[in-house]
């Protein structure tokens, strides 16, 4: 550990023990309640954004989960006589279990379903929670009692401060106690987050198709964001029955859901600070509506607010100011409206739903991404921010790992592959063999089945008939992600890169394989999973030497040339050491020189002992990298063998330029 | 014997209601691949202005079933119109940006927002909706029906099949069709599919403006009634497949008579269950729907 890092953490412990100490120095019990409450807000929405900022799903059933945290606590106190701490555990196991009942079936298809089924659920369990009087005593709700954990009056003579009424010392207490386990909660999530999981989070709503061709399976991702997402929210809801000392199933409505979700885009996703700013706006928003001067004046610093950012965004004219009208001109609409408004309470929900509006439309990365974003702005009009550039001297020699094989026998072998889509025989009955340690190149004109092939190797097509051999064990049935561990991996023809990632992260998505250490492992920093992403970043940064990126290890991938977008797949593919590697046109696009380039880059993965299937327009490229080449035409292999042979092939020709026509020049 | 006769043809209608409104998320879904989260409260909103105006005209000393029959295109049109306002205030900015959570989000926020006004225009309490239909139900065999759940029956299938026809026989309707398949292909092929995706979510918010009033009559009409039947659509799309015209209603049937049967052999606490439990072992058996079709991922 250097200086700098014990600083840090130095700096980190002083700030939590802050934290856990201010509400010493608050006297008012309402301002204890409401800090407590916001904490326990914040548990749960810095958990949704797990799914809902990193995965992109929506959950529409948290407050479900929240609840059954919260009667876990209840059922236990009055049933089985329990109390908060097998509350705290069993809540989020609970929750958890019912959150993988939930995605597991509801994240099996693509789209909307996660937030229909969660829709549905929240709106079951509010009517489970009342009906279910022998368990929950419905709608009479169940009354708990506060927790006294230490008497601190023992220690007065210690800490003078310590005296204090009893009923206070109790809401001190608990307020101490959500405070903790609201620093544990950031601790733990931002731990996850930084490590493969969140990546492999980002990376599947960055390209699904690229991370489940990584091996990192975009389905079993996301349930576990879900999953981790619900522990979270039966913790968070745990804390809240103690804290409320009264349960009731109104509390765990729909509306709460959508407070929630509100929450998290208002605060801004994808942070940690975010959720805690958006869990104090709508804890304290009742308060605002329920008072028509407090609520005329929040409106009137949010049109004096609006006018000043349209006016600031004008001048600079980074927008059009067409477009900033319209949000400035809300703005001002909604302070007129409030001062019509004379009855507040009748419209509390309208007023909700044009804040969402609102939201989504205008502040589509909440409050701390329009203030990242203001930052960024004033930060490049004053200086250019450049990142040292990484020394290379450190940097290992990329080698593959693969296991020598001594046999004869062919790398892959495809029989009789027939791919049908409807009347369309995209692959008609076709045959590859590839011989390993060897590059064979796959050429045919456009529409001729070769990238259907890499498809139906790589597990996206199902093939309607015909056997797969890889390494001597059949493909059939594997998924994507199955098939990428086994050891192909692929480029894509339209480049399939996580653009929000950095360079290094892309790669790292590649090594996912190469880590053992789980969840748990990762949340409390086990030495083991330390020396595993040490070493992680250290082959990764070996693979962007080797295509020659190092030194943008830290960019954003989206930022980068297309030609070196190309390369950077190249050696996210080859992070997963690979024993096939599948090439789907990577000169595409290239310039001259990238393809030069290029073309060593091949050679050198060939000659490190990984074969290739590479599938190219550039003929020269092709020709002069394979050592076999097979054509396709109209989904048939029409042509096969060393590329001289294939250069003077009648048929070849005949498909590439047109029989009759061709002969007649 | 006689009882699961009867609570059939009863899980039957109510199935019905179900179908056209999950027929409205199909609609929408199919050109734009997203749906009204506040669907319920397009179903809501239909009856309510319904109700307005039937009393209106019955206030006009109009007979009920004219008045009925009077009030149809009126809440038709008006659901024409709010299918406009919710796809171009909550989806079409979603779709430009291709934010998935964004139209979610809108559609919701405004449900709530039509919800309040709704109980801020028309009260919170339930009101009657004057029955076109005599009330006294017809005995067929050991079944009693109402004369109401006739026409909703029927009523559902007509919408149906009119915006089948549509689709199949006229130019416009192809151009939905034409969407569904491939909006980009379809919209370098000269259609404007923003259009079209407007179309779709005023015919999704007709269907359920019509839906409404068909079960306002039998059940109460309030400002909350939508939000339980618009969920219960969200199953019935789901098992019935969102990409399967015919799937919603038999998912509908399938749905409301489980639930009769559950609210009569279990508890009618215990109805809204079979919902999510049906919904969930159909995601986990066949994800498309029962009925739907198993798209082809592009890459």
């Amino acid at each position: 550990m250097n200086r700098a890092d014990a600083s840090r953490i130095a700096l980190l412990a002083v700030g939590a023990l802050a934290v856990l100490v201010l509400p010493f120095f608050i006297t008012s019990p309402y301002y204890i309640h409401l800090i407590t409450t916001i904490a326990i807000y914040s548990i749960l929405v810095m958990g949704l954004d797990v799914v809902f900022g990193y995965t992109g799903e929506v959950s529409i059933g948290h407050a479900a989960l929240w609840g059954i945290g919260a009667y876990t606590a209840g059922v236990f106190y009055i049933k089985l006589g329990l109390g908060l701490l097998p509350s705290l555990i069993a809540g989020p196991i609970i929750a958890g279990a019912f959150g993988a009942l939930l995605a597991l079936p509801a994240l099996r298809v693509t789209g909307p379903y996660l937030a229909m089924v969660t829709l549905a659920f929240g709106t079951i369990v509010q009517i489970l929670i009342n009906e279910m009087d022998f368990l929950t005593n419905g709608a009479r709700g169940i009354p708990l009692t506060k927790l006294l954990f230490i008497d601190l009056r023992n220690y007065t003579d210690w800490f003078p401060f310590f005296s204090m009424p009893i009923a206070r010392m109790r809401e001190l207490e608990y307020c101490v106690l959500v405070l903790a386990f609201l620093l544990l909660s950031i601790l733990v999530i931002n731990r996850i987050l930084a490590s493969r999981y969140g990546r492999a989070f980002e990376a599947l709503r960055d390209s699904p198709i690229a991370a489940d061709c990584m091996g990192v399976s975009v389905y079993r991702y996301k349930v576990l964001a879900f999953v981790i997402s619900a522990v979270f929210a039966g913790l968070s809801g745990a804390l809240f029955s103690y804290s409320e000392v009264y349960l009731a199933p109104n509390n765990f409505s729909f509306e709460k859901s959508i407070e929630f979700l509100l929450a998290v885009t208002l605060g801004g996703r994808k942070s940690r600070l975010g959720p805690i700013i958006g869990a104090i706006v709508v804890v304290y928003l009742p308060n605002l509506l329920a008072d028509i001067e407090l609520f005329r004046g929040a409106a009137l610093t949010v049109a004096v607010i609006g006018v000043v950012a349209g006016v600031i965004t004008a001048v600079r004219r980074t927008h059009s100011i067409r477009r900033m009208l319209v949000p400035v001109a809300l703005c001002v609409g909604f302070y007129v409206f409030s001062i019509a408004l004379d009855k507040i309470t009748d419209y509390r929900a309208a007023i909700y739903g044009v804040m969402i509006l609102f939201v989504v439309y205008y502040l589509p990365d909440g409050i701390v991404g329009f203030l990242k974003q203001m930052r960024a702005q004033v930060r490049s009009r004053t200086q250019q921010t450049s990142r040292p550039p990484l020394s290379e001297l450190s940097v290992a020699e990329w080698t593959p790992r693969i296991e020598a094989v001594q046999t004869n026998k062919a790398l892959l072998e495809v029989s009789q592959v027939l791919m049908q889509f409807g009347g369309l025989r995209a692959l008609d009955q076709v045959d590859l063999t590839v011989q390993r340690g060897t590059i064979h190149g796959l050429i045919g004109p456009n529409g001729s089945g070769k990238s259907t092939f890499i498809n139906v190797l790589t597990g996206i097509y199902q093939p309607t008939a015909g056997q797969v051999l890889f390494c001597g064990h059949s493909l059939e049935g594997l998924k994507s992600p199955a098939i990428a561990l086994s050891g192909l991996a692929r480029t894509f023809q339209n480049v399939q890169l996580f653009g929000e990632l950095s360079l290094i992260d892309n790669v790292l998505v590649g090594l996912h394989h190469s880590y053992r250490s789980g969840l748990f492992a990762v949340a409390f920093r086990s030495p083991r999973s330390v020396r595993e992403e040490a070493e992680a970043h250290a082959r990764a940064m070996s693979l962007l030497h080797f295509v020659g990126l190092a030194e943008s290890a830290n960019e954003e991938a989206r930022n980068l040339p297309y030609g070196k977008q190309r390369l950077l797949e190249i050696a996210r593919a080859l992070a997963l050491d690979p024993q096939l590697l599948l090439l789907d046109e990577p000169a595409a696009g290239l310039t001259a020189s990238d393809i030069v380039e290029l073309v060593a880059i091949i050679g050198k993965i060939r000659d490190k002992g990984v074969s290739i299937i590479l599938i190219e327009h550039h003929m020269d490229v092709v020709m002069g990298l394979s050592d076999t080449i097979t054509v396709l035409d109209f989904g048939q292999k029409i042509a096969e063998g060393v590329p001289a042979e294939v250069r003077n092939n009648p048929r070849v020709i005949e498909a590439y330029l047109g029989g009759a026509s061709a002969s007649a020049l | 014997m006689d009882i699961l006769a009867q609570l059939i043809v009863s899980g039957i209608s109510v199935g019905m209601i179900y179908g056209a409104i999950a027929f409205g998320y199909q609609l929408t879904f199919s050109t734009s691949q997203t749906l009204n989260f506040g669907q319920g409260e397009a179903l809501m909103l239909g009856a309510l202005v319904g109700l307005t105006t039937v009393n209106f005209l019955i206030g006009q000393s109009i007979a009920t079933p004219l008045a009925y029959l009077l009030m149809l295109p009126v809440v038709l049109a008006f659901g024409c119109v709010q299918g406009v306002v919710v796809e171009v205030l909550g989806v079409r900015q979603a779709i430009r940006t291709g934010s998935e959570s964004g139209w979610i989000m809108a559609t919701i926020a405004l449900g709530i927002i039509f919800r309040n006004l709704a109980e801020n225009i028309w009260g919170r309490d339930a009101l009657k909706f004057p029955s076109p239909l005599t009330e006294t139900a017809l005995t067929i065999g050991p079944v009693h029906i109402q004369p109401m759940e006739i026409a909703i029956t029927l009523g559902t299938l007509a919408l149906a099949l009119a915006v089948e026809v549509f689709n199949r026989k006229s130019i416009y309707g192809k151009a939905v069709v034409a969407t569904s398949s491939d909006r980009d292909a379809a919209g370098l092929m000269g259609i404007n599919t923003r259009l079209v995706i407007t179309f779709s979510y005023a015919l999704s918010s007709v269907s359920a403006a019509l839906a409404g009033v068909l079960v306002a009559p039998v059940t109460l009409t309030g400002a909350n009634m939508g939000a339980v039947l618009g969920l219960k659509a969200f199953a019935v799309a789901i098992i019935g497949g969102l990409s399967s015209g015919l799937g919603v209603f038999v998912g509908g049937m399938i749905l409301g008579v489980a639930e009769t049967l559950t609210g009569f052999y279990l508890s009618t606490g215990y109805k809204d269950v079979p919902g999510l439990v049906l919904l969930l072992i159909v995601l986990s058996v066949k994800p498309s729907g029962l009925f739907g079709k198993k798209g082809i991922k592009k890459v």
